[in-house]
């Protein structure tokens, strides 16, 4: 499509590309280019920066400062609409079809070709049909085709052939082989490097390393927001990604509590449910055990499964050594388990409503006897919990919405104080969280932890796992591949299972 | 004081209507502006008796739908159900003096199946509060096995001739209070238990329970027998010969429903749900348990709401009850409860209900033909939720 001359401009350059949220530095004079016809890798983990980076370049997020240009010249990209204009297009990891429309039918989604006025299905066909053809899209050659009929790995090339029909330039892919085998993943990559060789720029974000090493050109490693730099593909190899991934050279900021394990509080045997498969570990009073995963590893279902939100469809929960049944919440509350969610809005709190609601929320049977209730006895163990976990308001009674995200984690983890739980599974705690609250929490959630509490700690923030747990699991695919000491591990050793070949099973 | 703050329009608005519909006001029409001169009466003491007694049936109603709007929910079923109500409670009033058709003897299977289901509630929630001997399931199914062949029998006699007097008319009360439960908890088990939306389900119950009344006395309106006067004094009677009972009861079920809605545990738990489903399950809130509560009691309160309106017409007409189940909502709404639930009070929706009973009456005194009732009525809930919505934000 596009010629491009020996010596132009790159296709998109981003010179010092910094966006704040809040207090929260997503991206610190982020520095990237991306060349006609090349496939450059974009690596980092969990909070480095690289889904604030695509929404910069997507126009959902406008940067407080930095330039990008396209073809060499400074452009804004302030709306979708702008980096539709420009041709960029964002391939996200949760597809955006319309599932009971044809294939044709979304790929002209909003852009239907028309007759004097009328839609043109049979216009619409041939268009889809033409354009699957010279991508060379076998796979989706049948146009009429349903799309909730096709496939996942299918389903991704209708967005790719929606993104190219308008004059895609750029093409965006967030993760897009988490949810393909490897047949599929195959025949994607075959896709690309088509489209690599008709011009297109193409930036590639995964975890799996093996994966980009074997489709990238180039690769830029993010890391706390920054870019760490930019290698050709020849000069590294797996090794060299990993430690550049992790070495992070702050690590000063947490504190592991003191290690006296006592009884075993929690016992999980063989525990399996959805997305987790015969899952084993022990869980010690005063101690932290991290579960270190990637993003859809099946951790947080394991948590879930713990908790009684998902169905446990084998194996056993134990607390001090007892069997428990779990079929919903409220026995996990009643054995002692508090689980606090990863997402915050949606799972955690009720955000038309105050702190204090919130905060007394689970308590209810402390503050309200039958018709009777006593407001003396909520105030009090709302400002416990505030006090517990020096969360900063101006009044009990403001909606929890008004409070910054590090603020309103304290509340769902310091309501929890009131009758403080045996154990307590924290997953991903310190996601949208800044690094001062981070901190404070931690710090708190230790001195509980030296008293007795059992936590386990789910992250896949790999340096906040190993600097805080005493224990780690690597966890895979809804498996502990190792359980280590935390201090016999090294994050290089544990991204490289978390990252490594893939055996291929059906999950 | 802040909820007080709130309902200040709410408030403004009720006596604005007052003074309008007392004073007049002016008023455009093709040939220019006029002034109508308002209804002289309208202050009369009878009339603003008669005006909260008319409110009743649509007020006791609208308790019930705050509590289901308030989880997210809506209950369309409603008015039909007020009409099988009056004439499930009608035709054992009377002794079987009227013809039940198949369908009538239909609902009668579902009152049977609703008594378990009620009472199984009742039990389930004895359980929930305090009492931890019926917490086992063992003896939870023993006491609905027991509850479930008392009430059978006792339904079963009620229905028959023979039983005279103070027996008929509880049996009478029962059935059609059991008939209102039985749909409730269905409403409820479906709404709670399955990804239905529960406002198809409802739409489906309001069909059903609509053909159930329908089917007594092949549609015709069926007569209170004279010597019931107990029966009658619920809708026509006055305390001291002033306070119509439908008000008195009308306020004492106010009272309870803001008492369980704002002071019991139940009532956080219905805040919860509404503002986020997601946040109470991880709090250890029994979602179903809830959810199944809030129908089955909205369906109690529309029982009550029958019985007044059957005894307020000396009959039970099957067709009756249209469009109650939208002036419900209608006055739950222009009460400041939040149609996607997490936000509303009780005392919003026994204003809102007023509001909307003055209008009824005013319109109606000062002649406007009842088309652009329709049309005022309308555009009064519009303005009151965009006004609402608008504060809000």
């Amino acid at each position: 499509m596009i010629e491009a001359p020996a010596g132009e401009a790159p296709l998109l350059t981003l010179h010092g590309v910094t966006k704040r949220f809040g207090g929260v530095t997503a991206l610190d004079n982020v520095d990237f280019d991306l060349r006609r016809g090349e496939i450059h890798a974009l690596l980092g983990e969990n909070g480095a920066g690289k889904s604030t980076l695509i929404k910069v370049l997507g126009g959902i997020h406008v940067p407080e400062r930095g330039t990008i240009r396209i073809d060499g010249r400074a452009t804004h990209i302030r709306s979708v609409a702008d980096a539709d204009r420009h041709g960029i297009r964002i391939i996200h990891q949760e597809l955006s079809l319309a599932p009971n429309l044809s294939v044709a039918e979304n790929i002209y989604l909003g852009r239907e070709p028309t007759r004097l006025g009328w839609l043109s299905r049979r216009a619409m066909f041939h268009k889809a049909e033409a354009l699957a053809a010279s991508l060379g899209l076998d796979e989706i050659r049948d146009v009429r085709a349903l799309v909730s009929h096709l496939s996942i790995a299918h389903q991704q090339l209708v967005e790719i052939a929606r993104a190219l029909s308008c004059r895609a330039r750029i093409l965006v892919l967030d993760e897009p082989t988490s949810a393909l085998s490897e047949t599929e993943t195959e025949a994607l990559f075959t896709t690309l490097h088509r489209l690599r060789s008709q011009g297109v720029g193409i930036i590639y974000i995964s975890h799996r390393l093996e994966e980009i090493i074997r489709l990238a050109d180039r690769i830029t490693v993010l890391r706390d927001g920054r870019s760490i730099g930019t290698q050709s593909i020849s000069d590294v190899d797996q090794r060299k990604l990993v430690r550049w991934m992790v070495g992070r050279e702050i690590v000063d900021h947490f504190h592991r509590p003191g290690y006296t394990p006592g009884e075993v509080a929690l016992e999980v045997k063989n525990l399996t449910a959805p997305a987790v498969h015969d899952v084993s570990f022990r869980l010690h009073y005063g101690e932290v055990l991290g579960i270190a995963g990637l993003v859809g590893s099946g951790r947080s279902e394991l948590a879930r499964a713990i908790f009684g939100i998902d169905r446990i469809r084998g194996g056993s929960v134990e607390i001090d050594g007892e069997t428990v049944r779990i079929d919903n919440p409220r026995d996990a509350l009643r054995a002692g388990i508090v689980l606090v969610p990863e997402d915050r809005t949606r799972e955690g709190l009720v955000m038309p409503q105050s702190v204090a609601f919130n905060a007394a929320l689970p308590w209810m049977k402390d503050w309200i006897s039958g018709v009777v209730v006593h407001s003396g006895k909520r105030r009090e163990i709302v400002r416990r919990a505030v006090d517990s976990f020096s969360i900063r308001l101006s009044d009990p009674v403001q909606p929890v919405d008004s409070l910054s995200g590090g603020n309103q984690q304290k509340v769902l983890v310091g309501r929890w104080m009131e009758h403080r739980p045996k154990v307590l599974i924290l997953d991903e705690p310190t996601r949208g969280v800044d690094v001062g609250a981070r901190e404070e929490m931690f710090n708190i959630i230790g001195s509980l932890v030296e008293s007795g509490m059992a936590v386990l700690l789910i992250s896949s923030d790999l340096a906040e796992v190993l600097n805080t747990s005493h224990r780690v699991a690597v966890y895979r695919d809804g498996r502990i591949l190792q359980t280590a000491p935390a201090d016999e591990i090294t994050a290089e050793q544990v991204m490289e299972q978390l990252t490594g070949a893939e055996i291929h099973e059906n999950v | 004081m802040r909820t007080f703050k709130q309902m200040l329009p709410l408030l403004a608005a009720i006596v604005a209507l007052q003074l309008i519909f007392r004073f007049g006001g002016p008023y455009f029409w093709i040939d220019g502006f006029h002034w109508w001169p308002g209804i002289e009466t309208f202050w009369g003491p009878e009339n603003q008796i008669d005006i909260v007694q008319q409110v009743s049936v649509n007020a006791i109603i609208a308790f019930g739908m705050t509590l289901v709007i308030l989880i997210g929910g809506i209950d369309l079923s409603v008015g039909a159900l007020l009409a099988l109500v009056g004439t499930t409670t009608v035709y054992v009033l009377a002794a079987g003096n009227f013809e039940a058709g198949d369908s009538a003897l239909l609902s009668w299977t579902l009152l049977a199946l609703g008594f378990v289901a009620a009472l199984g509630m009742a039990a389930a929630f004895t359980a929930f509060n305090c009492l931890d001997v019926v917490r086992s399931r063992g003896a939870r199914g023993w006491l609905m096995a027991v509850l479930f062949v008392w009430t059978l029998g006792y339904v079963l006699a009620g229905g028959f001739p023979g039983v005279h007097g103070a027996m008929r008319l509880a049996a009478a009360i029962l059935a059609g209070v059991g008939i209102a439960a039985a749909f409730g908890a269905f409403n409820g088990v479906a709404a709670a238990k399955t990804p239905m939306p529960p406002f198809i389900i409802t739409l489906a119950t309001m069909l059903i329970a609509r053909g159930c009344a329908l089917s007594y006395n092949k549609g015709l309106p069926m007569r209170i027998p004279d010597e019931e006067t107990v029966f009658l004094t619920l809708g026509n009677g006055r305390l001291f010969g002033v306070v119509p009972v439908p008000v008195i009861v009308m306020l004492t079920l106010f009272a309870v429903a803001a008492v369980l809605l704002h002071r019991t545990r139940f009532g956080q738990h219905l805040y919860a749900m509404g503002g986020n489903r997601e946040a109470a399950r991880f709090t250890g809130i029994p979602l179903v348990r809830t959810g199944i509560a809030v129908y089955v009691i909205c369906s109690l309160l529309t029982a009550v709401a029958g019985m007044i309106h059957t005894s307020q017409l000396y009959s039970a007409e099957p067709g009756s009850g249209e469009m109650f189940e939208l002036n419900a909502i209608a006055a739950v709404v222009v009460g400041g409860t939040s149609f996607t639930g997490g936000k509303g009070t009780m005392f919003g929706t026994l204003i809102g209900a007023i509001i909307i009973g003055i209008l009824d009456k005013g319109l109606n005194q000062a002649g406007v033909h009842y088309s652009l009732q329709y049309i005022v009525k309308g555009s009064v809930i519009l303005a009151a939720v965009y006004l609402d919505v608008r504060r809000r934000r």
